[in-house]
């Protein structure tokens, strides 16, 4: 599993503040923290108080690629928002996110087809997020399809189970962890797969276990990518080791700081 | 593994019409890839799209087979990239160039001779490839009724004229020739010969593209032992289409599920051998190729036994005892595993000793010397009775045996069971030069 | 059918090596070689860029070498006591791309000779050659380490490539050639994950790990080839895919192995059927090669100047592009 680094978000007061006065320090901090401890992509995220998207997410993704070698995520429900910051990306970037929902699809895969971006397919539609595994895999299915209609390969489509905090939505879990198995299964290649690592903590305590003790349960299910806290360096080392046992990459004694070592 | 539910979904009619009993085209695909369901609860699916999902069930390269009786050799029905996946199955058929204008009979005389043993095996190289070279149906019919007669192994017939296939096989069609081949021009008729003799059938395209249609085009006419040569004839793009070849048979393209195969260009025995070397270890399932000397095949057919072992599986030495260097009745003697990676590790270092040795290949299922021992296949009483059929005492005039340093700890138990002396060695293979020159050197 | 070509995409590439350096460089070499670069699995242009060419040297040694078949007399007998003479003969007679100098003579077991005599060698080959030097020390962990810093030190400037780093013996070589700055050989016994953690730690060093070319160490054909061919595989395969640590060229030193196997030296009367010594031989370091460069091989180190001949062929054709 590769980390999509979630610190760069408007729900952060330091980030929310560097949109506010322009003052790119603290964003370009995070952009280098979250890459030299493993970070393969960096999510970017006006944030939900960000009066004008589209200005704040160019903002924001030319001051991270100054100072960055990771490409970006680019969060936004608002697809102006990822269409502007699409157009300044140096390398591909993913767009997060899209549900299985018509005419989203329409415009995101267009988007990710014309700048060769990869997708985050989410496994809710207008009714909202299944219960079961089942039903997510029907629209983790719904979603490969669409891809596959608009050239998006499927190497390029990223699946998120979509997973609830384990104490409001507990049975929620071992689904997610069955879709993102079955997910694997829906083509050859088959798509990838991600969630956001936190929301499995949500409101608990002892985030930081449960985020990592998911994580592995994840990768021994196919979990290829999170948007998780790259800062976390016991969730690292515990992703370094899962990718190991799962055969992922090549040992040596050192397993953990080549992990890390990625830019 | 059967096609996946984006494939199924794209062959099917897409009208989510419901009689299947599922509400769409998508959850029936779905349904269907995971055997839950049955492709004739859609009545609206086409033959084609029947005919592709039902091949899916078949594996993705499927196996062709030639020649006859003992010498028969299957190709194809592989299922990796990369050998250390999994493993590769069935041994590149290696075809040697006899055309017709040559002294026949001769050339398949020498190719009878085309057998060699090494580490205890037997190796033939697998096929005459009679060629019409002189463009005449007659002679090439008589040329290829002299290799029937003369050798048991496989035949190519390579002839692009179908009257002198049609005759060749009248003569060859038992004993399940490969025809090369069915191009663009002769398909049809080569189809028609090959579905009458049941023999298989080679497809050369002019470059993968047009290979492809080709292959549509004769799979059409009802054939399917194919072998397929994409025509490239430059190394480093036949390498590029060997490539594709394989990985579009594994992501389940029809039109490449069948083996492939590659004809040598190169004049010269030992650049032939090495452009031979590069098919075999891309992909190739057949080469025809001209060379007929002992040591250029001997070292392909290694480099083939190397290439196709099963890497789950530890190769193993024919267990026995190995003489280095001119030996004596002084000679000393090791004792080793006959894990091949460890036995010819320690041959290589007791030959670097400079002191001729005898060395003792014990049989622990090919497994290395702490494993061997771990799994009890390496103990004193083995190894004392192993002296004991070998009939070491005749060999030697000493009672002297060197054991790895790993397993000191079967010294005992071995001298009581074998009235041996037993010297601890080194460790590592590494130290035996040393150890040697200090224990054995005048 | 229509039919999609298949086309990998890879994160990474291959770190490029350049060794050798020209006068304007700092040192006296006539020509340099650059290897690695690749975007793409071996010979796959149709993929990705694969910017240099794999490179061929032929083997010397700084003593006349006891044990070569004696086929090798006609080549190399009149040169064997003179290295640089013998080394010229490789590069203007032959063809060899890079000279590979293994200082077996410093082998305690050999002529034990000093780190004085092991300099003087390596410069008489560099007096002799323009051609970028391969230096391997006898083999021997407490003697290599006498003799690296001496070596390193005269060869200062030269940008050679420097053998071998183990993981049991690699601090003094890498201090030698971070001090010199020469290339490493970063040498691991037919294990992948010592392979990896080997260049860890030589990166730990301060050694700038794209200075490093790994010898996975190969066997001949027929003698285990197989386990290296496919850790070679397996690197490069993980290397592409954004596995730094093994983003390295690949060194091979064909000739030494294959010349130790029975099946190159047996004389043909010891086995008919396996036709004549020579070309046997030959053949063999020729297939062992061949195989090796099809899975990433990037420096073959040769013995016979036939073999090099027709090595050099096969590559000039892989390195033809292909595309679709």
């Amino acid at each position: 599993m590769l980390v999509i680094g979630e610190r760069i978000n408007g729900m952060f007061k330091d980030i929310a503040n560097a949109i506010k006065t322009g003052d790119p320090t603290a964003v370009q901090e995070w952009a280098k923290r979250q890459e030299d401890n493993g970070a393969a992509w960096l999510d970017i995220n006006c944030g939900p108080a960000s009066d004008d998207p589209v200005s704040h997410m160019k903002w924001l993704v030319e001051v991270t690629q100054e100072v960055a070698k990771a490409p970006l995520a680019l969060d936004s429900t608002n697809y102006d928002a990822i269409e502007a910051g699409l157009e300044i990306c140096k390398q591909p970037p993913l767009i997060n996110s899209v549900p299985a929902e018509w005419p989203k699809m329409e415009r995101v895969f267009e988007m990710a087809a014309k700048y060769e971006a990869g997708v985050v397919g989410l496994a809710m539609n207008e009714q909202g997020i299944p219960k079961d595994a089942e039903s997510r895999v029907a629209l983790a299915m719904e979603l490969c399809a669409a891809a596959d209609s608009y050239g998006v390969p499927m190497e390029d489509l990223y699946i998120d189970p979509l997973v609830l905090p384990c104490n409001v939505g507990q049975d929620h879990g071992p689904e997610a962890l069955e879709t993102i198995r079955q997910v694997k299964t829906l083509a050859d290649p088959p798509p990838r797969t991600t969630v956001g690592l936190s929301n499995i903590s949500q409101g608990t305590k002892n985030r930081e276990l449960i985020n990592r003790t998911f994580a592995v349960m994840g990768i021994a299910m196919g979990l290829d990518t999170a948007v998780a806290d790259a800062d976390d360096d016991e969730l690292m080392e515990a992703i370094a080791c899962a990718r190991i046992i799962m055969n992922l990459d090549i040992y040596c004694d050192s397993f953990v700081e080549v992990y890390k070592d990625r830019w | 593994m059967g096609l996946t539910g984006l494939q199924i979904f794209k062959l099917l009619p897409k009208t989510n019409c419901g009689e299947c009993d599922l509400p769409t085209c998508m959850a029936f695909a779905m349904a269907l890839a995971q055997g839950k369901t049955s492709l004739d609860m859609c009545p609206y699916v086409s033959d084609e799209a029947k005919e592709q999902l039902e091949s899916a069930a078949a594996p993705p390269i499927k196996k062709v087979t030639v020649g006859t009786g003992e010498f028969t050799r299957a190709i194809g029905d592989e299922t990796e990239i990369f050998r250390h996946d999994k493993r590769f199955f069935n041994e590149t058929i290696l075809a040697i160039e006899v055309k017709d204008t040559d002294d026949v009979d001769a050339k398949c005389e020498n190719f009878n001779d085309l057998k060699f043993e090494r580490i205890g095996m037997e190796f033939v190289v697998d096929a005459v490839a009679v060629v019409n070279d002189s463009g005449d149906a007659d002679k090439f019919k008589s040329a290829v009724e002299t290799a029937v007669n003369k050798t048991e192994r496989c035949l190519v017939l390579m002839s692009e004229d179908v009257d002198a296939m049609a005759k060749a096989l009248e003569v060859a069609a038992d004993r399940k020739p490969l025809i090369y081949a069915a191009t663009n021009d002769n398909y049809e008729k080569m189809v028609e010969l090959a579905k009458e003799k049941g023999c298989p059938l080679a497809v050369r395209g002019n470059g993968l593209m047009d290979t492809a249609e080709l292959v549509d085009k004769v799979v059409a006419a009802g054939h399917k032992d194919l072998v397929i040569d994409p025509g490239s004839r430059e190394m480093s793009q036949t390498l590029a289409d060997l490539s594709q070849i394989r990985r579009a048979a594994l992501r389940r393209v029809r039109t490449f599920g069948y083996p492939s195969m590659a004809v040598t260009t190169k004049e010269d025995p030992m650049e032939e051998n090495s452009e031979a070397t590069v098919y075999m270890s891309n992909y190739a399932q057949l080469i025809v190729m001209k060379t007929d000397e002992k040591a250029a095949l001997v070292p392909l057919v290694s480099w083939r036994l190397n290439l196709y072992t099963d890497p789950q599986k530890p190769i193993a030495v024919e267990p026995g005892l190995y003489e280095v260097g001119e030996v004596n009745p002084d000679s000393p003697v090791y004792v080793t595993t006959n894990f091949s990676l460890t036995y010819f590790i320690v041959e290589g270092e007791v030959e670097g000793s400079k002191i001729p040795s005898y060395i003792i290949s014990v049989d622990t299922d090919g497994i290395s010397v702490l494993t061997a021992w771990a799994d009890n296949k390496f103990s004193g009483d083995i190894i004392a009775k192993y002296i004991k059929d070998l009939g070491l005492e005749e060999k030697v005039n000493h009672k002297k045996i060197v054991i790895p340093g790993g397993v000191a700890v079967i010294s005992g138990k071995l001298e009581d069971e074998s009235g041996w002396e037993v010297i601890v060695g080194p460790r590592e293979a590494s130290g035996i030069p040393k150890f040697a020159r200090e224990k054995f050197g005048k | 059918m229509a039919f999609n070509i298949v086309k990998e995409k890879y994160r990474n590439k291959i770190s490029q090596v350049t060794i050798g350096a020209t006068k304007e460089e700092g040192g006296t070499r006539t020509s340099t070689v650059t290897i690695g670069g690749e975007e793409a699995l071996p010979y796959l242009h149709f993929e990705g860029n694969i910017p240099n060419r794999p490179v061929t040297a032929l083997e010397v040694w700084d003593i006349a070498p006891p044990g070569w078949n004696e086929c090798f007399n006609q080549y190399y007998g009149d040169v064997y006591n003179d290295v640089g003479e013998w080394a010229r003969k490789c590069v203007e007679e032959y063809g060899a791309e890079m000279i590979c100098l293994r200082l077996k003579g410093a082998d305690p077991d050999e002529d034990n000779r000093s780190a004085d005599e092991c300099e003087a060698a390596l410069k008489k080959v560099l007096d002799s050659v323009g051609v970028p030097i391969i230096v391997l020390g006898c083999g021997k962990f407490e003697k290599d380490n006498e003799i690296f810093m001496k070596v390193a030190e005269s060869g200062a400037g030269e940008n050679l490539l420097m053998g071998v780093a183990e993981q049991e013996n690699y601090k003094t070589l890498t201090a030698a050639a971070l001090g010199y700055k020469h290339a490493i050989i970063a040498q691991s016994p037919i294990d992948i994950n010592i392979a990896k953690q080997l260049n860890i730690m030589i990166g730990e060093m301060n050694f700038d790990t794209d200075r490093i070319v790994m010898d996975p160490t190969i066997a001949a054909v027929g003698y285990g080839i197989e386990y290296g061919y496919s850790i070679m595989q397996r690197a490069r395969f993980g290397a592409l895919g954004g596995d730094k640590a093994m983003a390295k060229p690949m060194i091979g030193n064909i000739g030494w192995e294959v010349w130790k196997t029975k099946e190159a030296n047996a004389p043909v009367s010891d086995f008919p059927e396996w036709g004549e010594q020579e070309p046997r031989g030959i053949n063999w370091e020729i297939v062992t090669a061949t195989s090796l460069l099809c899975a990433g091989l990037n420096i073959a180190v040769l013995r016979h100047p036939s073999s090099l001949a027709v090595v050099k062929k096969t590559i000039d054709d892989l390195m033809k592009p292909n595309s679709y």
